[in-house]
């Protein structure tokens, strides 16, 4: 546990120095990303309790506890697939661990901050909201960034590389959501189909 | 169970005796009252408006009405109905008895299909009559004086085809008439006749989808795509202040607007008015607003023709009332037409469909609400507070009240309390000004506390923090020490670089 804190320090403090040691056999574990998400998700669902009444977007009951989960869960989990797909076709050097955990703690610097950014809501009014908003983007585009390294390190790309990979990435997350849908519309059409026959030859018995 | 079913036993015949019991109720009101809250849509509230009598001519020596298309009730409250279908227009006092009759009579003054009426404050009567494609004006006996034909004018293009069915006459002289079909605008007549200009026109918005075509469309393609027109106005009037009030059709928001002198609307932006979703075969339908009436204190009443019912907002457009609805009972309507109100807050409506004419009183609820949201709009919040909570006595759900004793705390500088009632009306914006007042007056009184709380939590950032993150690391390393003598892990070249380095860096 201490362990995947001191990755936390060092993603913060020293992302390409991070980014090269998490290529190190037997480094780093899958629970260490699998952690870093709950951590995430915790901070999450602690900043949306703390956010000040005249920030809030929405009521209360409009709040899920599963779907803000399953909107971090599932983005991050196809950006990982993706990323390491697409890299893999083009050269990238990345296992999948390593995207599965880089990708993870990229998202560190947004659940370090996130809270503190969001205490901020309650001592300001909505006239001030672009220091919020400011301090907000500020923790988003340093998540983001670290995204961008992990990529170029864990892959070892060239910059522009990264840009393009990137843009693929992005391209098969739209891809793999389309193919999600549809095939959950069919199976459930299949679904369907199975059991009205079913009912239908319940009924002619 | 046993006890609530007692209750609910003993309810019901409570409410069986006061419906049949009593002489006086002899049916329930035939619509039931809502009011809008931000989260929930329309609930049920009081009702503002009752149906009292209604007069359908009868009893009148003119004989039933034919198909009236408008009303206007006189400064001293004696009533004009444009009795359309039978061409004329007929004037009773404010009791209802008849006065006389205008435009039945061989001769200029004849009357063919009228549709709209204007008295003056000095008794002239102008009639839109719209067969004859004219204004007409007569004097308060209803002896005919004066006529206005179709104004010339190059402005008016060679296509242009007259028929004013609306008017008004503002302290000028000048004639603002509507006329169908029109979407220039309401027509400026002067007291010769002559046409001064349009007033007041609907624009039309940008859209993307416009632009669009016309970018990429060929000059055939354009040629048969329709021809995009301002909005209609269907009725204009006059406030007592001088505004002129219209009412448009075909859109879904800002139907009613206030005109200032200039022609602009002065109404807030983007509002809507009329209900946000109509029941019925269609799942959506825009309302048609064909008249308003405004009193003294700015409040607007319209009727609408989608659902037959009758709306009332206050001066900044906020929903205070709806009544009527699509119906034969009395208080619906088939066909509203036209709406006023006296000065004692009466309130006529013309049922076309059913050729009378149906009279409203306000409810002790409506009264109490009215003169609360006067108050409200003139500023004086704090002598609106307890009209405001006395509304919330008689019905909690009424959001606009929470806003309005919101902003007397507000006023009287109780920003604790205005946070509380702003959270209850769901004023976002207006709560965040109270907490930022809020806010100043606190750090004042604690500025001591919150000096020290700051000093504090830099010392704890600063020195308690890196300290307990060096004892945890000590740990740390005690446990890997032991675990390399066992066996260690390979090639954790980053162990020994953070040890020393970032050791050294906290």
């Amino acid at each position: 546990m201490i362990e995947t804190f001191r990755l936390m320090r060092q993603v913060l403090a020293h992302p390409f120095s991070f980014y090269s040691d998490i290529q190190e056999p037997r480094r780093i574990r899958w629970i260490d990303g699998l952690i870093v998400i709950a951590l995430v998700y915790l901070a999450r669902m602690v900043s949306i309790l703390l956010t000040g009444y005249a920030y809030e977007t929405r009521e209360p009951y409009e709040i899920s506890y599963m779907h803000e989960m399953v909107w971090l869960i599932v983005p991050w989990l196809t950006w990982c697939i993706a990323n390491w797909g697409v890299s893999a076709i083009l050269d990238g050097e990345g296992k999948f661990k390593e995207v599965f955990v880089g990708s993870a703690y990229a998202l560190v610097p947004y659940a370090v901050l996130i809270i503190p950014v969001t205490l901020l809501t309650n001592i300001l009014a909505l006239d001030e909201s672009s220091i919020y908003t400011l301090l907000l983007n500020l923790t988003i585009g340093w998540s983001v960034w670290l995204m961008l390294v992990k990529i170029k390190i864990v892959h070892d790309f060239e910059p522009l590389k990264v840009v393009w990979i990137t843009l693929l990435t992005l391209a098969g997350i739209a891809i793999i959501w389309f193919i999600g849908i549809l095939m959950f519309g069919l199976i459930n059409q299949l679904i369907n189909f199975v059991l009205e026959i079913v009912q239908e030859v319940n009924f002619r018995r | 169970m046993n006890a609530f079913r007692k209750w609910v036993a003993g309810l019901t015949a409570f409410a069986l005796l006061s419906v049949f019991g009593s002489g006086t109720v002899s049916a329930a009101t035939p619509y039931e009252g809502y009011t809008y809250v931000k989260h929930g849509g329309d609930i049920h509230s009081t009702n503002g408006y009752l149906y009292e009598d209604s007069i359908d001519g009868y009893d009148l020596p003119t004989g039933a009405f034919n198909a009236p298309e408008d009303l206007f009730v006189a400064d001293d409250d004696s009533i004009y109905i444009v009795d359309s279908g039978n061409s004329r227009v007929i004037h009773l006092d404010a009791d209802g008895n008849y006065v006389g009759t205008i435009g039945d009579l061989e001769g200029d003054g004849m009357l063919n299909e009228p549709k709209g009426v204007f008295v003056t404050h000095d008794g002239m009567v102008y009639v839109a009559d719209t067969k004859n494609q004219r204004i007409a004006i007569f004097d308060q006996q209803g002896k005919f004086v004066q006529q206005f034909g179709k104004p010339e004018s190059p402005l008016l293009g060679e296509t242009f085809s007259y028929s004013p069915s609306k008017l008004l006459v503002d302290k000028r002289g000048y004639m603002f008439v509507v006329s169908d079909g029109n979407t220039q605008g309401l027509i400026q007549i002067d007291p010769k006749g002559v046409f001064r200009g349009f007033y007041g026109a609907n624009h039309i918005g940008f859209s993307w989808v416009r632009l669009f075509q016309k970018l990429v469309a060929t000059e055939e393609q354009r040629a048969k795509i329709a021809t995009v027109k301002p909005l209609e106005f269907s009725n204009a009037v006059l406030d007592s202040e001088g505004f002129i009030y219209t009412t448009t059709l075909g859109t879904d928001r800002n139907q009613l607007k206030r005109l200032s002198p200039v022609g602009v609307d002065t109404l807030p932006a983007n509002k809507v008015y009329g209900d946000y979703f109509v029941s019925g075969d269609a799942p959506f339908s825009v309302p048609s607003f064909v008249d308003i009436v405004v009193d003294n204190d700015g409040i607007m009443t319209a009727v609408d023709l989608q659902t037959s019912k009758i709306f009332q907002y206050d001066k900044l457009g906020n929903f205070l009332f709806a009544f009527g609805g699509l119906g034969d009972q009395n208080g619906l309507f088939v066909q509203p037409s036209s709406i006023d109100q006296t000065s004692k807050g009466a309130i006529y409506v013309v049922d076309k469909g059913r050729n009378r004419i149906d009279i409203f009183k306000a409810t002790p609820f409506a009264k109490l609400v009215q003169q609360a949201s006067k108050y409200y709009v003139e500023g004086r919040y704090a002598e609106a507070e307890g009209l405001w909570q006395e509304v919330i006595r008689q019905n909690s759900h009424y959001e606009l009240a929470y806003l309005a004793i919101g902003k007397a705390h507000y006023k009287a500088e109780n920003y604790e309390d205005a946070m509380r009632y702003f959270k209850l009306a769901y004023s976002r914006a207006d709560y965040s000004a109270a907490f930022k007042e809020f806010r100043k007056e606190f750090t004042r009184e604690h500025f001591a506390m919150i000096c020290v709380g700051l000093i504090l939590l830099l010392i704890a950032l600063r020195y308690v923090l890196p300290l307990l993150w060096r004892l945890a690391k000590k740990q740390w390393l005690k446990r890997e020490a032991s675990k390399a003598l066992k066996g260690g892990v390979h090639g954790d070249r980053n162990l020994s670089s953070d040890a020393t380095g970032t050791g050294t860096s906290v």
